[in-house]
């Protein structure tokens, strides 16, 4: 049922996804992601305001979370995948390929963790629904971040580790006839 | 022999199909973006004498009940005589902001006679604005309180001058026959001191019910006399009770007087005399409307079937 995956195709839709959730970041950063109104006090927030508004209110455990699920994670992931990109289309030296199979596995994990921005957003938006006194709505800056953080996500399912290994220089031919 | 079936190549694209995806994504983040920014519309400065209630970044600017801008800023003025209020408009909103515009802050008002502005107790205050017809300006000074609707065309104002103001307000109504016909705009102190000078405008249909011989006289209040042969309660309506009023007359004079121009001159007095109520002079009134759109039958036919025959 598997076919061997071609190394240059889990390549190009790696990178392509990956070119795709960064041009997303960008809306998903500057434009506003939620509008609250709540007896009276209205704001409208991009994802760093509400972390500073969560900071200034002393929630400042929920202001990290919000901080490295929402800020810190999807910058992480596209850099860990660019540093991948980048190792297998030089070729990466032996010795590294473990480090980076393990980062390999790691952006695989940390990738869902950053929708809890949008799942916040998801459930307020359903549930605070009373009209004038309080009034919560989604902006279109959530729907840019919600791509991102899904682009990124098949940007890592795409990637093949296979294609680290494939790109290992074949420098010392006496180990692999040894096989 | 059967020939084996032909082999199928697939021709691959140079470039991977998938590169369409950061292509769309570009296409999409650009236009989100371009989209945000173009909303924006010019930013504009009002100054206020008062800025209580304005609140950064929630204070809104409403026309017509909708918001078109929100305050960016508020900070004192150098010299300490009031605030600079700073305001981003939309976009669609820019042509409110030309020479002549009139800016106002609305607070929940509870008064006699008027209750207004209550939804900003919930959502706080919020500016009103009278969009401007001149040039395009960035600069304008806020009124202190909102301004009294516009008179329509063909309105026109006349000044009474009484031996004291009584309950009479800005704002207050302007009774023909107990009907609303008018308001009174401002009221201030003569020159010389010894009268108050009112001015009242009277909306377009019934400008000509005001004649160079009409009696005005000071509704407001109620009046309850005792005397030998009973009592007797005057008052005009619930409305001018409590927020004063003003009520006139014309005399049913064979040919009636000439209508009064603008800004006529008239004494207000205290109260009506009896014979003042009885005059029943025959004026047809002119609305701009009926005369436009419609020929002949006034608005209330249908209703009051009786109307228009003579008795």
């Amino acid at each position: 049922m598997n076919r061997p995956p071609e190394p240059s195709s889990a390549f190009h839709r790696t990178a392509a996804f990956a070119l795709a959730a960064a041009f997303m970041l960008l809306p998903a950063n500057l434009l506003p992601i939620l509008h609250t109104e709540m007896a009276g006090d209205i704001r409208t927030d991009t994802i760093w305001t509400g972390i500073v508004e969560l900071y200034s209110n002393g929630l400042w455990p929920l202001a990290l979370i919000v901080f490295i699920a929402s800020l810190v994670i999807p910058f992480l992931k596209l850099a860990g995948l660019g540093v991948l990109l980048l190792s297998a289309h030089r070729g990466v030296p032996r010795d590294r390929l473990y480090a980076l199979t393990r980062l390999y596995a790691f952006l695989d994990v940390i990738g869902r963790w950053s929708m809890l921005d949008v799942f916040l957003v998801a459930i307020l938006a359903g549930l605070v629904r009373f009209g004038a006194p309080a009034q919560v709505v989604p902006l279109p800056g959530i729907v840019a971040f919600a791509a991102a953080v899904a682009l990124t996500i098949l940007a890592t399912r795409a990637f093949d580790p296979r294609i680290l290994w494939a790109s290992v220089p074949a420098e010392s031919p006496s180990t692999e006839t040894s096989g | 022999m059967n020939a084996l079936p032909k082999p199928k190549v697939s021709r691959r694209p140079a470039i991977p199909l998938v590169w369409v995806v950061p292509l769309f994504a570009l296409l999409i983040g650009a236009w989100m973006l371009i989209n945000e920014y173009r909303n924006h519309g010019p930013e504009i400065v009002i100054d206020f004498e008062d800025g209580s209630g304005i609140a950064v970044g929630k204070t809104r600017l409403v026309h017509k009940g909708v918001a078109v801008g929100v305050v960016l800023g508020a900070k004192l003025k150098p010299d300490l005589s009031g605030v600079s209020v700073r305001l981003r408009l939309d976009r669609d909103a820019a042509s409110l902001a030309t020479e002549g515009a009139q800016f106002w802050v609305v607070q929940p008002e509870i008064s006699f006679g008027a209750v207004r502005g209550l939804d900003t107790i919930l959502t706080g205050a919020r500016i009103n604005v009278n969009p401007g017809r001149g040039a395009p300006a960035r600069h304008f000074i806020g009124l202190e309180r909102p301004p009294l609707p516009r008179g329509r065309d063909g309105s026109r104002s006349f000044i009474l001058s009484g031996d004291r103001l009584g309950s009479i307000n800005p704002g207050s109504p302007v009774f023909y026959r107990e009907v609303k016909v008018g308001i009174v705009e401002s009221s201030r102190l003569s020159d010389d001191s010894t009268a108050v000078l009112i001015r009242c405008r009277i909306e377009a249909p019934y400008v000509d019910l005001v004649r160079a011989n009409t009696r005005f006289w000071n509704a407001g209040g109620f009046a309850f006399k005792v005397g030998l042969f009973g009592a007797e309660l005057k008052n005009t309506s619930l409305e001018s009770l409590v927020s004063g009023g003003i009520a006139f007359a014309t005399p049913d004079t064979v040919p009636l007087a000439a209508p009064a121009p603008e800004d006529t001159r008239f004494e207000l007095a205290r109260e009506a005399d009896k014979d003042w109520l009885a005059w029943k002079p025959k004026i047809p009134l002119h609305s701009p409307e009926q005369s436009a759109r419609q020929p002949k039958a006034p608005a209330l036919a249908p209703l009051l079937p009786s109307a228009g025959k003579p008795e």
